[in-house]
Parts: C-alpha cells; structure tokens; sequence
C-alpha cells in the first residue's frame, strides 16, 4: 500500500478541522481564548475594598490570610483533603453543598482562600470561576496549594 | 488471520470507532471551556495551547468519525484515530503513573456536576481496544463501501 495517500489524507482531515474549529469558535457567541490566559499574582492586595476580586496569592500572602482567619476552601477530592489539608479549611464535595456550607459561616462578600493539590493543579482555579459565577466576590487563588503549605510546615489537620 | 482485515469485521470496526468518536466529540464541541480545563488537568500540555487544542481535537475526532462511517478518506482517517488513540493513552498513562486523580474528559467534559468519570485504567484498556480497532481499519485488505476515494 502506498503510505502517501493515507498521509495526504490524513493531512486533510486536520486542516478541515482547524478551519471549522477556528470557524465555529469565531461565530460562537460565547468564544473560548485562542491561548490560555494564567491568573495574575497580586502582589499588593487590599482586603478592604469592596471590588469584586478574583487573583491568585503567594504563600506568604496565603498565610497572612489564614492568620487573619479568612475561611480556605480545599478544591481537591475527598480522599486528598482526608489525608491532610490547611487546618480549617471546607471541604469541597457539592458545589451546591459547599455553598450552602460557606453561606452558613460568611456572607459572599467575604473573603475566601480557594487551593489545590500543587502550582499545577486546575482545579482550584475551576473553583474560584464557580463561586465567581455564583456570587461570590473575593476570591484568592493559592497557587501553591496543599504542597507548598504543607512543605513550609504551616498549620495543617487530618481526616474529616 | 486475514479474516480480521476483511468484509464484516472491518465494516464493524469503522461503525464501532466512528460512532464512538462521534459521540465522543459533540459534548466538547459544546464545551469547549470544560474541554480546555480537563486537558490542563493532565499537565501535558505546554502552557497556553489548552485552548487551541480544546478547539480542534473535538472537531478532529467529529471529522474522523463521520469519514469513517460515511466511507470518506477511510485511510487517512483510521490514521487520525490511531494518532489521537496513542496520545490518549500516553497522557492517562502519565497521569496515572504520577498518581493524580483526574477527570477522564474522554466522553463528558461536564462531569463535576454529575459524578464524574475518572481516569484509570478502564479508561487505558478502552483506549487500547480503539487503537487495535484502528489498526485493523488500517491495515484492511478489502475496501467496502468507501465513496472516496472510490474502491475498485
């Protein structure tokens, strides 16, 4: 068989489906990005303001927060914040029940601290946007999460 | 042997991949934030492109799917499924090799609200399944009900 023609083909097949794709998102009425734009580090944060907020934290200021007992919220899994997260930090099962649970001890224009796992992980960053589209109006990404809180020794808990 | 290559089974196997791309494919076209969230999940993807690839590897698969059904550029498409099969598999590898629990986004990228499908290794051997199914399509010795190019 000559290998060529399933490659041209194939080559085919691609190009048809960058022009729809670039195509459909350009007449979506709700378009992603082209590139994925990174959560900028606020290095200067005034938590007396009353503007809506959504910016992601460094450890430090992380910990200033968690000293000035602003309520942090584990993005994780079940099974990860029982093996230890941020002391006092609302576990994440529900959106729904997680809401439910912070509205219980804060109204939404309070502060909340939202981690994950690692700098890499999504799913922090996934919560915040959530809580954003509910209501929720300041939103401190920690970055660095579990791993870097746990590495600087910070005070954390296990279990449920 | 030869039997794989030939008549029904390879007729099942287009039916069987390009129904699985298909269906694959249309909650991504729809979401395609969702779709870009679970590719970040991975950790594979350099930085920035997540969004790009949200995009087209939905359409790609869409494609894929409807040729291998519709009996369009057969060749080239079982060649695309056998591409995206091996990159699938080498980032639910890798991502089970680390130990990190992610979303499959394999057949539902909205999964946080209903349950969710995590990666493991259901999902691998799956993966492994379209990828023989791909090479048999490929590597077929008999071209039934193809319209283009037209089979002699």
């Amino acid at each position: 068989m000559d290998i060529r023609i399933p490659i041209v083909q194939a080559i085919l097949l691609v190009l048809l489906a960058i022009t729809i794709s670039i195509g459909s998102n350009i007449i979506n009425t709700n378009p992603i990005p082209w590139f994925a734009t990174k959560l900028s580090v606020a290095d200067n944060i005034d938590t007396t303001t009353n503007e809506p907020i959504l910016v992601a934290v460094s450890l430090s200021q992380a910990k200033s927060f968690f000293d000035d007992g602003i309520l942090f919220v584990d993005a994780r899994d079940e099974g990860y914040y029982e093996a230890g997260h941020i002391q006092g930090a609302m576990k994440n099962l529900f959106l729904m029940e997680l809401v439910f649970n912070i509205e219980e001890k804060q109204s939404k224009d309070k502060s909340l601290v939202v981690y994950c796992g690692d700098p890499g992980c999504g799913d922090s960053e996934q919560l915040a946007y959530d809580l954003k589209d509910l209501g929720f109006t300041k939103l401190y990404v920690f970055k660095g999460g579990w791993l870097e809180w746990s590495n600087a020794g910070y005070p954390s808990e296990l279990g449920k | 042997m030869n039997i794989l290559f030939k008549g029904p089974i390879v007729l099942l196997a287009r039916l069987i991949l390009g129904s699985v791309f298909i269906y694959a494919s249309l909650d991504k076209i729809l979401h395609p934030q969702e779709f870009a969230t679970a590719i970040t999940n991975y950790h594979v993807v350099p930085f920035g492109l997540e969004n790009l690839m949200a995009l087209i590897l939905p359409w790609l698969e869409f494609i894929s799917g409807i040729c291998l059904i519709a009996g369009i550029m057969v060749s080239g498409a079982s060649i695309m499924t056998i591409i995206m099969n091996i990159v699938f598999i080498i980032a639910i590898s890798q991502a089970l090799a680390r130990g990190i629990s992610i979303d499959c986004g394999c057949f539902s990228v909205s999964s946080t609200t209903e349950g969710g499908d995590k990666i493991g290794l259901i999902s691998l051997i799956r993966d492994i399944g379209y990828l023989l199914l791909s090479f048999i399509v490929f590597y077929r010795q008999q071209k039934q009900f193809e319209f283009f190019p037209k089979s002699i």
